[in-house]
This record gives C-alpha cells, structure tokens and sequence, in this order.
C-alpha cells in the first residue's frame, strides 16, 4: 500500500486549510496555524525530492527536518500563548509579526546549515533525531496544555476544538515516537535481530502520520465551522 | 399670610435672590424712605416697614411661624437667598407707614368672616361702644382695603394704590361688595413715634446677611454633594445591572470564558467604578467583538452583541 501518497494528500489539504484558517482567524490562532502549516513544508520536502532534480542536495534535506522542527516550536508556542489568554484573558501581538518572526528562523536555520560544513548522513541522523525528540516530548506536554485550555474554555462554541486538537497531538507523538523509537536503536539496521519491532514501528509510523495528516485536516475544517 | 393693601408701587416682582439686600436697605436708609417692603417666598411672607429711612418694623409670617425683629430678618434673607421669591415695595405717607406697623403687631380680634353673613352695622356700633383703636380689614383674593379706627370712630382708608390715608371711602368700600369678601377686625396699640427704633442701627443687617449668604453657599455645596452621592449610587445601581446582564449573555453565548472577558473589557475601558456612558459602551462592544472572536465566531459573536445592545436599551427603559 502506498502510504505516502495518501499521506502526502492528506498533508497538502492540512497545509492549505491551517494557512487559510490562520489568515481569516483571530491573531490566537496564527502561530498554531502556522505551525501546523509547515508540517506541510517538512514532509513535502524529503517526499519530494527524489522527483525534483537538482534538491538532492544534503542541505535541503536537513532544512526540510528543521523546519519540522521549527513546526512542533512555533505551534506549541501558539498553544502557550492561547493557554496565557484563556487563564489571563490578555492577548498581544499581530499576525504579521508571527508571520515575519517564522520566516527570520527559518532564514537564520537555512544560514546556519549554508555556513557550515556539507551535513553528511551521520549529521542529518543527528537532525533527524533532534526533530523528532522534540516532537514527541512537546507533543506530551501540548496534550497537557490542550487539556488545561480544554478546561478553561469549556462551554464555549471552540471548546470542542481542543479535544480534536488533543487526538491530533496523540497521532504525532505515535507517529513521531515511533521513527524516535527506530532512529535511537537503528531498527532499520537491525531488521533481521528486531523484525517484528522495526515492522511494528514503522506501521505504526506511517499509519500515524496518514491518521496526522488526517486529523489536522479534519480539525482545521471543523475549526472552521465551529468559529463560522 | 399678610393681607395688607398695596401703597404706591416703586418696584414690583423683583427677584431678592438677585439683589444684596443690606445695600438695597442702605440705600432706602439714605434716601429716607417711607413704605414698606414685601417679600413672598415659598415658606411664608416677610413685611419690612420704613419710615424717614428708618426701619421700624420686621416681621416674617409662615404657616406656623411669626418672628419679628433680627429673627424675622434673617428668614427674610434666607428665603430671598433660596429662590423663587418676590420683592415688592410700595411707597406710603409717614401716618399710614405707622398705623401698617401697628396693625401688624396688634392683635386679631376677628379673621376671615364672610362680608354677607354678618351683621356690619351691629360690628361697627360695638367698635364705636367699645371705643375699638384698630382697623376693619376687607379682602378679597385680589383686592384689599383697610378702614382705620380711632376710639371708635372712622379715621380713614386705604386702599391698593394709595399712599395716605383717604377720607372717601368709595375705593374702599367697593371691596366690599365683591362676591367673596371677607372681613378681619384687628385692634392695634398705639405706638409712640419715639419708642420706635431704627433696626437697622440696631441690628446688625450685614452680618445677617453674611451669615445667611455662608449658610446658603454651606447648603448648596452639601446638595451638590448629596447629588452627587445620590448620582454615582444611581450610576453604580444601573452599573450592575449592565454588568449582570452583559455576563448572563455571553455565558449564554460563549460560556463562562464569555462572562470572564465582559468583566475584563468593561474594566478596561471603563475602570472599576465609572459611569458607563454610552460613548465607553460601544468602546467595550468593539474590544468585546475582538476579544469573543478568540472563542467563538463572528457570527456567534455578532448575535451575542446584538442581543446584549437589546437588552440595554431595556433597562435605560426600566
């Protein structure tokens, strides 16, 4: 079954409908959209570049990881910053600055890679288990936080838009914990010692990230309806 | 009340409130005035009789009140000071200017008897039998005519208008043919002209009046401060109310979240205490729409709005 086709589909429809969603919606909820729209960014690249000829190149590679990076960041921030609103009450900020402020990281990282030695593959390892470290332990705390806002905002018309948020974050941390999971103890090099777990781990993986991609779609358009 | 016929008008409903009455005193001290002064104010009526320039007479008359002398003064400048009081002064001869002052600090020895149901002539043969020094007082509510009494006999009249007492007893009498007429029977004591002094020597008008101008600056300083109290209780009443109302709807609307930013809002634009006008509550309902777009949707948002304006303008109604 190919997965990542479905998943790059589902992926597409995420990004599109987070980056709309964090034009027409208030300044809260632009890191978050933001966020979530360069997941689109992080998982088109790798996928992508066997098909586009010149990108093979290391550096795009390791640019596609840390803006994966960069993605788990800025939409937890996001959920911060809407955990500060719902105990506070107090907002500040514009949408442009979070719009500006996400590209100069990104322009900084690409600097930063450009700067440095070519990274080779022990090198986007290293990367690669960066990114994911950091996916699955902000995505346990932003369960939490989710939760927490959950609570605050209990009876309003988005309240519900919080669970679906919860279940999305649930799908990341099995998605990314998985690959962690391979990536730490080399299951791919092991296959033949671990089958079942490297099988186990990589279903788990891309089902994961199909049910992600899926489940942040769905969640942005039931955002929608829901602030309509 | 005081029933007295008007004299010669010299100055007619003038506001008192708006003159300084110990200078106007002054004034008809040194232009040796004779007459009297009356002032109707909403508590009762004031008489100040003069004669050369001399102030001889006092008195303030109210419902249940006759003070004479500094007392009835000071009243007089107190009304005068409140408000809504008039001033009238008639110019009199020296002889009427004197039997006005004792006709008001005699005695009454008959009030308000119905001109048809006595007998006039039975009246006027006991006030000559009993050698009566006093005056016949006839009114109507327009008119008055006084006929004065001396040892029993007819001295003169006078009534509104005239300045001396008149020996024709024609004006006079026509009072006392109006349908309503009325009959008074004052008896006076006579007044040596030389026991009469001058109040206005002898009392300190000035200071009177100083203390009552204070007194009046001290009342209307402590109504405004009432006011202003009995205001801000009103604004602080219809302050909870809006405030109640505007977090029942947006609990309704958007839940408790809802109730939480209407009290965040309205302390923001309007503090915790101020009136809210209705310039800061459109100014709260813009920071409102912002702030209830982050939990809900324009649309919700808007019919909360609306639903909140509705409910204002019922309760300026209430």
């Amino acid at each position: 079954m190919e997965w990542s086709l479905f998943t790059i589909i589902f992926w597409l429809i995420a990004g599109v409908a987070s980056f709309y969603f964090s034009l027409g919606n208030a300044r809260v909820w632009t890191s978050i959209a933001v966020g979530f729209f360069l997941i689109l960014l992080c998982e088109v690249i790798p996928t992508a570049m066997p098909y586009l000829p010149g990108v093979d190149m290391p550096q795009v590679e390791a640019m596609g990881y840390i803006i994966g990076t960069i993605s788990i960041l800025v939409m937890s921030h996001g959920f911060q910053e809407y955990y500060v609103f719902s105990r506070t009450l107090e907002f500040e900020g514009n949408k442009l600055g979070v719009y500006l402020a996400t590209l100069g990281v990104i322009a900084a990282s690409l600097v930063f890679i450009l700067i440095n030695p070519v990274p080779d593959a022990a090198t986007l390892r290293v990367i690669r288990i960066v990114e994911n470290t950091n996916w699955v332990f902000l995505s346990l705390i932003n369960i939490d936080l989710i939760r927490k806002i959950h609570f605050n905002v209990k009876d309003s018309p988005i309240s519900n838009g919080f669970v679906a948020f919860m279940v999305v974050f649930v799908f990341f941390f099995l998605w990314r914990g998985s690959e962690l999971y391979i990536q730490v103890y080399d299951l791919a090099a092991h296959t033949a010692e671990f089958p079942v777990r490297y099988r186990l781990s990589v279903m788990v993986s891309d089902v994961a990230n199909l049910l992600s991609g899926l489940s942040v779609a769905g969640t942005f358009f039931y955002l929608a309806r829901l602030l309509r | 009340m005081i029933l007295l016929p008007k004299g010669n008008p010299v100055k007619e409903n003038l506001d008192p409130g708006k003159v300084i009455l110990p200078e106007a005193l002054i004034k008809l001290q040194v232009g040796r005035f004779t007459g009297y002064l009356r002032f109707d104010t909403q508590e009762g009526a004031g008489i100040l009789i003069f004669r050369q320039g001399q102030m001889i007479s006092a008195l303030f008359e109210a419902a249940a009140l006759r003070v004479v002398g500094d007392e009835a003064i000071a009243r007089i400048f107190a009304q005068s000071l409140a408000g809504g009081a008039l001033l009238n002064i008639y110019r009199l001869s020296h002889d009427l200017a004197m039997s006005i002052h004792a006709l008001l600090h005699g005695h009454v020895l008959y009030r308000g008897q119905e001109l048809k149901l006595i007998d006039i002539k039975a009246l006027l043969g006991r006030c000559r039998d009993e050698r009566i020094n006093g005056c016949l007082r006839l009114y109507t509510d327009e008119r008055i005519a006084l006929i004065f009494y001396r040892d029993g006999s007819p001295l003169g009249f006078f009534h509104d208008g005239s300045t001396d007492i008149e020996t024709t007893a024609d004006t006079s009498m026509s009072v006392a043919r109006l349908p309503g007429a009325k009959l008074d029977v004052l008896t006076m004591e006579g007044t040596e002209e030389g026991e009469l002094s001058d109040l206005l020597e002898s009392i300190e008008v000035k200071g009177i009046w100083e203390r009552e101008v204070e007194n009046r600056a001290a009342q209307k300083k402590n109504r405004q401060h009432e006011d202003k109290r009995s205001r801000q209780e009103q604004e602080k009443v219809y302050r909870e109310k809006v405030v109640a109302h505007l977090s029942e709807t947006a609990e309704r609307h958007i839940g408790k979240i809802g109730a939480s930013l209407v009290e965040k809002e309205l302390e923001k634009v309007a503090g915790p205490v101020a009136p809210l006008t209705p310039p800061l509550l459109m100014q709260f309902f813009e920071q409102l729409n912002k702030a209830a777009r982050l939990v809900a949707g324009p649309a919700k948002v808007t019919e909360m709005i609306g639903e909140m304006k509705k409910g204002l303008r019922g309760l300026k109604g209430s």
